[in-house]
């Protein structure tokens, strides 16, 4: 006499019940998997690149300086680097090259950049592994070019991006200052941004508002700012996990509710049965909050193996159709499982608990009838 | 005597035992890919501080979705009027927090 | 020992459709005896078998069980000694269908605890005593009315009760079968087990192993005597 063995017995009788039937507790059970799945997958997704973006970019710019002409983003002039490092606290500026390019053989958008450190010789490029990829560039071989006047330059390729760091470098093309001057046209007196430091973190929205009054055609986008971009695009507002779950989610809480909550005539007979052979109210509500935890605990674990499994292993392949939208040049990456514990055990509570309660809630009522009831069929 | 099936709660806890030991498997190799995602982490890093990149390659169909942070509010009115939204991504994603107004400090 | 008290049920009682189907009924049952209740449709028999069988209260009055009162007890209380007191066998078996032979017997000792193994031989034993073992392992929608009863019977007597209850155990049972049920009440009784029937079966009614035959009319005890 223990309660283990009552618990286990309970759960025997539970078991059995819902094995009556299996096709309709199979079907709940897969759809439930279902959206676990796919809740977890967005999860883990998310919650990895948030991550990821968090440690990497933090070595950023701690402020991009650009200057905006009519409301377009426009190239701004390199003087401005002294007025800007005449700031105090500033402790360094630099202009930075970059833009984009339309490779109408691929079909694809690059980006192209002058690093603002070691840049490659001139003449040739260093590109990115998504870029080689998909466009065939090797090293050593020609990349072609247009420039803005029309002529077709090629560079030779030096070196690709290691594939690890897909996520920052994929679509890069990184090139020579001369040559990026040379190729977009772009003269010795402008850079498309300027790159600043400064000394003192606290500082830089004080900075950033005197480099606002000094040069009034520009604004400031500080490291913060682009930390806070990743956190918005994968928070769970964030359209991704809306665009995927909403529909999903709704339709399931549904279909659940009803499964859950709709006590046929049948189980309210089988309730009475219970209880005029000697169950006690609290064993039948045990035996409904085991009919509920195996249902939802077995498609949370289902779930979330298989979303682990899929995010992590399979590079979030199902995703893949969404997230790459027109993209041509897609970066590969393996996400680093970077997991929030807190978020799981949320996930947790959000699948197990409700539809449990929604089990044992309706059933309360039936387990309290008087057991006479089944004595008159 | 007739033959008794395993006790179905048996199954069923050694189904559950089975799934939480593979989850710990799992979170398990997730601890030891972060433990080892340090050089990865670090070249990501080495390339973003060299080359001055201030953004992910996550959607490389549009400027303002190859760069969002970089965006601005007159971003996605360059292409034409007409490209709110033409890209699945862009409507996947909300434009960077210093850009929307409710959300500026 | 089971005595009723100036027992009265009333059912719906203030409302327009209040119903009194026992009136003032003061009853004991002695124990190790076969005790039937008589009476036509709607005399108050099944009610009668609820109170004596704690499945309800009554409205007033007193029951005692073995000398202690227990209408005033609480629910759970009145349910573990209706666990370990009483056996029903219901008018319509009410065997839980989709699950085995087996599991229908051991289910009312599922909330005790007791350990499987444990059970499933005490289970086993009394399918064997029914001739019902060789349908341990089959799903109850396939069995016949005779063999349900069995299987009925076996469920009343998992918890190894002192009180047998049944309410019109041969009502769906042809003349043979009946006849092997009260062979199985024989049993019982040799067993040292009370027996309280509700029948208006001549076949029960007129069985020498009937100790005692009590009259219900219109919820009242109309005679009570010995069997003639
Ligand atoms: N829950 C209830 N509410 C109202 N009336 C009830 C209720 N239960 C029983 N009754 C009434 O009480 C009376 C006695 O019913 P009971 O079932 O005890 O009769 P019975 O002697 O067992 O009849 P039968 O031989 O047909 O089974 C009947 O008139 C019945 O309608
Ligand atoms: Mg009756």
């Amino acid at each position: 006499m223990s309660a283990v063995e009552r618990h286990r017995n309970i759960l025997d009788f539970t078991l059995a019940s819902l094995m009556r039937r299996k096709g309709k507790n199979s079907a709940l059970i897969v759809v439930y998997t279902l959206v676990v799945f796919v809740l977890a997958s967005a999860l883990f997704f998310t919650q990895a690149i948030r991550r990821e973006a968090g440690l990497v970019l933090t070595d950023a710019p701690e402020l991009v300086v650009q200057r905006l002409v009519a409301g377009r983003h426009d190239l701004i002039p390199t003087a401005y680097l002294e007025k800007i490092r005449d700031i105090r606290g500033v402790t360094g500026a630099r202009s930075r090259l970059w833009g984009y390019y339309y490779d109408a053989t691929v079909g694809a958008n690059y980006t192209l950049e002058v690093p603002l450190e070691a840049p490659p010789p001139e003449g040739s490029v260093i590109v990115g592994e998504g870029l080689a990829r998909t466009s065939g560039a090797a090293v050593d071989s020609l990349m072609p070019f247009r420039t803005t006047r029309g002529e077709i330059t090629t560079f030779a390729v030096s070196k690709i991006l290691p594939s690890d760091s897909s996520l920052v470098s994929a679509d890069l093309v990184l090139l020579s200052e001369k040559d990026f001057r040379e190729m977009f046209g772009v003269d010795r007196a402008h850079a498309t941004d300027l790159a600043v430091t400064v000394r003192n973190k606290k500082e830089i929205p004080v900075i950033a508002r005197k480099i606002a009054e000094a040069l009034p055609d520009t604004r400031t986008i500080s490291r913060d700012e682009i930390l806070r971009t990743y956190d918005a695009v994968f928070s769970w507002r964030g359209g991704i996990m809306l665009a995927l779950l909403a529909g999903a989610v709704l339709a399931f809480v549904i279909f659940a509710w009803d499964r859950a909550a709709g006590l046929s005539a049948e189980e309210r007979k089988e309730i009475g049965i219970l209880k005029a052979i000697g169950w006690e109210t609290s064993d039948v509500l045990l035996m409904k909050f085991w009919e509920g935890v195996a249902v939802s605990l077995t498609a949370f674990l289902l779930g979330i193996v298989a979303a682990y499994v899929h995010v992590f292993f399979a590079s979030a392949g199902l995703f893949e159709p969404v997230l790459k939208g027109w993209s041509v040049l897609y970066p590969r990456f393996r996400l680093v499982p970077f997991i929030d514990f807190p978020q799981v055990a949320a996930l947790f509570f959000l699948t197990v608990v409700p539809y449990t309660v929604a089990t044992v809630i309706p059933s309360w009522r039936a387990a309290t009838v008087d057991p006479d009831a089944v004595m008159r069929g | 005597m007739t033959p008794f099936l395993p006790r179905r709660s048996t199954l069923y806890l050694t189904f559950v035992a089975l799934s939480l030991l593979v989850l710990a498997g799992l979170f398990m190799n997730g601890a030891r890919r972060v433990a080892a995602s340090g050089p990865r982490l670090a070249e990501e890093r080495r390339q973003v501080r060299a080359y001055g990149l201030t953004d992910l390659v996550l959607f490389t169909d549009a400027r303002y979705t190859r760069h969002p942070s970089m965006a601005d509010r007159n971003a996605p009115f360059q292409d034409y009027p007409q490209a709110l939204e033409h890209f699945p991504s862009g409507s996947l994603m909300p434009p960077p927090p210093h850009v929307r107004f409710h959300e500026r400090r | 020992m089971i005595d009723l008290q100036d027992i009265q049920k009333t059912f719906n009682k203030g409302r327009p459709n209040e119903y009194v189907a026992v009136r003032r009924v003061s009853l004991k049952v002695e124990p190790q005896l076969v005790t039937v209740l008589k009476g036509p449709s709607g005399s108050g028999k099944t009610t009668l078998l609820s109170l004596l069988g704690c499945m309800t209260r009554p409205t007033s009055g007193r029951i005692f069980l073995d000398g202690r009162e227990i209408t005033s007890l609480p629910e759970r209380f009145l349910t573990e000694i209706r666990r370990r007191t009483y056996g029903f066998i219901f008018q319509q078996f009410n065997l839980v269908k989709g699950i085995t032979v087996l599991e229908n017997v051991m289910l009312p000792a599922y909330p005790t605890g007791e350990r499987r193994a444990v059970l499933r031989d005490r289970a086993m034993e009394l399918l064997e005593l029914f001739s019902m073992a060789h349908k341990a392992p089959s799903k109850v929608e396939w069995l016949s009315g005779g063999e349900s009863q069995r299987v009925a019977i076996a469920r009343a007597l998992i918890n190894d009760p002192g009180y047998v209850i049944a309410d019109e155990p041969t009502a769906h049972l042809d003349t043979a079968l009946s006849r092997e049920f009260m062979e199985i009440v024989a049993t019982l009784k040799g067993r040292g087990k009370t027996i309280v029937m509700a029948s208006h079966d001549p076949i029960v009614c007129s069985e020498g192993l009937v100790d005692r035959i009590v009259e219900v009319r219109d919820g009242s005890l109309v005679s009570d005597g010995p069997h003639r």
